[in-house]
């Protein structure tokens, strides 16, 4: 494996991050949210807002959210380029990759990628209605169009229905079951109890996810991501320009944007429904950034159900075929394991924002600037004492030193961060971050 | 949950939108014949229907006819249904079903989601099916949709609530 990187490699850096409040009924324009959080994220990195002038952004469906034109004109920015593209978690790497293009090409220089959904309020995925309190809406017909009519008229609706078929291959060719899942939901809740921003802070047992209700086999209510209201932003530079500004740069090693499996298109017709593009993808990842997974100190792996971080972990080589359900018991993807996955509490616990969640995350880890319950977080003082509220992660080094009952007088905040976004098996990205 | 399914599904809260790629297959269902995509040009199969062959990327397609006998690859036991039509039957199982009649010759499989009739008791990666047929009201479209059949003896047969009984059992 190649360990020198790609050309682009540490050029570009995340300067800037944040979001509006994580909410079930944001009573907020999309385009009210987008705003708050590119202000927000101009703030973090120090910048003034006039200084952006490119917007890349993301509708999981068409007219779910506002467009690059709204945004810039609300902003009072002229923009010389706005990426406006089609998808849901396969996206937000694809942005950040686009916006490194965009500069590298001499059209922008400074890039706010962002995501804005009303997901609980507006249109839910899966098309379900927004309620609150008072009568549910007469149904009306659904149409059954496209790659719909493979689904609706057969039941699959919406992501769980989706996403069980190669959850339940996954289980029954490695032979998992449920409480494997259950291991992965109680580890990242308990992550998120150190997350003041957290849609669900309340810690939960192995006992709580078995008992919550069904949605759909083998999924239950905690297997599954939440629905919520939020906007996000990332403010993406050159590294020249990151020496300057307010926040340590988090430099893009990496990564790969919205990679597909080929045919056959249907991912359930594939001979092995739980291989998909990660495997594919995953030495593009690695050689991009010049390390491998043995380099990597904490990861995100997409949630968007407990089983889909299983088959990842598996895909970049963090642990071998068939060892996901296993690998992520044992307090091994803790703050304090092996290798931390989804610090933040991930889209399971934190919310569901289609994956920028994990890069502002992230990028916090990597500062040492993780927003926790210590009080000086903001300038990077942490206890790393997860029973006084600290969820700032630790260096690989660092834990082991920890976990041996080394003495670890001045810890240092982990140096890379490998993230996967996605779905499932159909597709995703992956984006390699250091400090 | 139990053997068969809760309630009869509401198609009329479906609105089928065939489209030339698609009209074929629905045009079969009518007649209660299930078929797949077939190249004429190098006989690669697929589902769902595509315009064009991603082996040959031949335009030149057929459908195949199915003998309707496949065999459970996964499953989903719906209990929660965003779609109003589903909601009356639901728990429901949606089995995705392979046919061995109509697999590649490399291996790579033809596998269809469908309605399983029988409910959860009779779903498990490994059960033997049979096409059947779902009406919509009014003649307005059919829909395949699936029947259990024997397992036949020496086959495995993998049930989710199995595998977690064996697990709580040796916890």
């Amino acid at each position: 494996m190649a360990r020198s990187g790609s050309g682009l490699r540490d050029r570009y850096c995340i300067v800037g991050v944040g979001e509006t409040e994580y909410s079930r009924w944001s009573g907020r324009t999309t385009l009210s949210m987008a705003c708050e959080a590119i202000v927000t994220a101009a703030a973090d990195a120090g910048i003034a807002v006039d200084e952006i002038d490119g917007l890349a952004s993301h509708q999981a469906t068409a007219g779910d959210s506002c467009g690059n034109a709204e945004v810039a004109s609300a902003l009072g920015i002229r923009t010389n380029m706005g990426v406006d593209i089609l998808g849901g978690g396969n996206s937000i790497g694809q942005l950040v990759a686009q916006s490194i293009a965009l500069i590298e090409a001499g059209y922008c220089e400074t890039v706010a990628v962002w995501r804005s959904m009303n997901g609980r309020s507006g249109l839910r995925m899966g098309g379900g209605a927004a309620t609150r309190g008072g009568e549910a809406p007469r149904p009306q017909p659904v149409a059954a169009a496209g790659r719909g009519q493979y689904q609706v008229p057969f039941g699959i609706r919406g992501a769980p229905t989706i996403y069980a078929f190669e959850a339940m291959s996954y289980l029954q060719r490695y032979g998992y079951n449920t409480l494997h899942m259950a291991d992965l939901a109680v580890t990242q809740r308990f992550a998120a109890t150190l997350n003041p921003k957290a849609t669900r802070r309340e810690a939960i047992s192995i006992d709580d996810h078995q008992n919550s209700r069904w949605i759909a086999k083998p999924f239950r209510l905690l297997d599954c991501c939440q629905e919520n209201d939020v906007a996000g932003a990332l403010i993406v530079t050159s590294a020249e320009r990151a020496a300057d500004l307010a926040q340590p740069p988090v430099y893009i090693m990496g990564g790969s944007a919205r990679a597909s499996t080929h045919n056959p298109s249907w991912t359930w017709g594939r001979p092995d429904m739980t291989e998909g593009w990660g495997a594919f993808v995953r030495e593009r990842s690695f050689s991009s950034a010049g390390i491998g997974p043995e380099d990597v100190d904490i990861v995100t792996m997409y949630d968007n159900f407990t089983t889909t971080p299983m088959m990842y972990l598996e895909a970049f080589g963090f642990c071998g075929e068939g060892e996901g359900g296993d690998f992520v018991g044992g307090g091994r993807i803790h703050l304090d394991g092996e290798l931390p996955q989804n610090t933040n509490g991930g889209q399971l616990s934190e919310g569901y924002a289609h994956g920028i969640g994990y890069l502002i995350e992230s990028a916090r880890q990597l500062r040492g600037r993780t927003d926790d319950l210590c009080e000086g977080w903001r300038q990077g003082e942490h206890t790393y004492d997860r029973a006084r509220g600290c969820r700032q992660a630790l260096a690989r080094e660092d834990r082991r030193r920890r976990a041996r009952g080394e003495p670890v007088e001045h810890p240092s905040p982990p140096a890379v961060a490998f993230c996967a976004g996605g779905g499932g098996a159909q597709q995703g990205w992956t984006a390699v971050l250091r400090r | 949950m139990g053997s068969e399914m809760q309630g009869a599904v509401d198609y009329s809260l479906i609105a089928l939108q065939p489209d030339p790629d698609s009209e074929g297959f629905w045009a079969a269902a009518r007649e209660h014949r299930l078929v797949v995509r077939a190249c004429a040009e190098c006989g690669r199969r697929w589902y769902p229907p595509a315009p064009l062959c991603p082996r040959c990327r031949s335009f030149d397609l057929e459908w195949r006819e199915a003998e309707g006998r496949g065999v459970i690859a996964s499953y989903v036991v719906v209990a929660h249904s965003v779609l109003p039509a589903f909601r009356p039957a639901a728990p429901y199982v949606v089995a995705l079903v392979e046919l061995p009649d109509c697999a590649n010759e490399d291996g790579e499989p033809v596998r269809l989601a469908g309605l399983l009739l029988d409910g959860e008791d009779a779903a498990g990666v490994g059960v033997a099916v049979e096409v059947a047929w779902e009406e919509a009201p009014d003649g307005a479209y059919t829909v395949p949709a699936w029947r259990a059949l024997e397992t036949p003896q020496g086959a495995t047969v993998w049930r989710l609530d199995a595998e977690l009984a064996r697990s709580e059992a040796t916890a």
